[in-house]
């Protein structure tokens, strides 16, 4: 199961990822969340992702791709140590964006974020 | 389909399954595995080994040698002895050649969707083998000492 909790700024969105990121419904539904996005800035936070499969690390760099093709920058947080495990065991930390961060260093007049919706599988 | 027989030693526990391939059984059949496999690890890491090993091999089955048909079936067997775990999975697919299918990946610097499933399984399992034109996949994880 995959719940996905959105928190928006103004010219940033966060999306909390907390489950699974596995082949299924889980990738499709991060797949369509995040593919929906128009922020300048798209935040992947990934603290609470307690599995992910080789599915889940393509779905990155999907959407890595992608971001990239629309002129969105695309950043990952908070990546979990299952999360952290694969992506070394790939080398994908070295070419996707990792990092962690606050949401308030992309919010520099501290409007702070509104809660834009949630998403759940099954 | 599951059978499960011991030899007269009793150190060797073999078991067999037949899986619908598709994506939805997926779970369900990582699941009946692990719940074999999970009294005969020696600790939590290599229970996760083998669920991620799993998790891969299953797929992959699912999505290349079953085309996500519910209407075909993977077959699987268990090997279990004082050594190591074997996992063999068959599906019914045309096969393919493991070593195209990661190179572009193997060194991280292809930012490919596909192809990091073979290289998971690597790093997981002691042996990845593939037979039978790509279409039998056969892991083998040496077992640790029980503490």
């Amino acid at each position: 199961m995959l719940r996905i909790e959105v928190h928006a700024l103004p010219h940033a969105a966060t999306l909390r990822c907390i489950g699974r990121i596995v082949l299924g419904v889980e990738c499709e539904i991060l797949r369509c969340v995040a593919e929906g996005r128009t922020e300048a800035n798209l935040i992947l936070d990934l603290a609470q992702v307690r599995a992910m499969d080789a599915a889940g690390l393509g779905l990155l760099v999907e959407l890595h791709i992608n971001a990239s093709g629309r002129g969105q920058a695309l950043r990952i947080v908070g990546a979990s140590r299952p999360v952290c495990a694969l992506m070394a065991i790939t080398s994908l930390h070295s070419v996707l964006n990792v990092s962690d961060c606050e949401e308030g260093e992309l919010d520099p007049g501290g409007t702070g974020s509104c809660f834009a919706g949630r998403y759940m599988t099954a | 389909m599951q059978a499960t027989s011991r030899t007269e030693e009793q150190q060797r526990i073999s078991k067999e399954f037949a899986f619908p391939g598709d994506v939805q059984s997926l779970a369900q059949s990582r699941q009946a595995m692990m719940d074999f496999l999970a009294p005969y690890c020696s600790g939590e890491a290599e229970e996760i080994d083998l669920f991620l090993t799993l998790q891969e091999a299953l797929a992959n089955a699912i999505l290349h040698g079953c085309g996500n048909d519910p209407s075909k079936t993977i077959h699987c067997r268990v090997e279990i002895d004082p050594s190591a775990v074997e996992i063999t999975i068959r599906d019914p697919g045309p096969g393919f050649d493991p070593y195209n299918a990661t190179q572009s990946t193997d060194d991280g610097t292809n930012l490919t969707p596909h192809g990091r499933g073979i290289c998971l399984m690597r790093s997981l399992m002691d042996e990845v083998t593939y037979r039978r034109g790509g279409t039998e996949l056969h892991l083998r994880k040496l077992r640790a000492t029980r503490t």
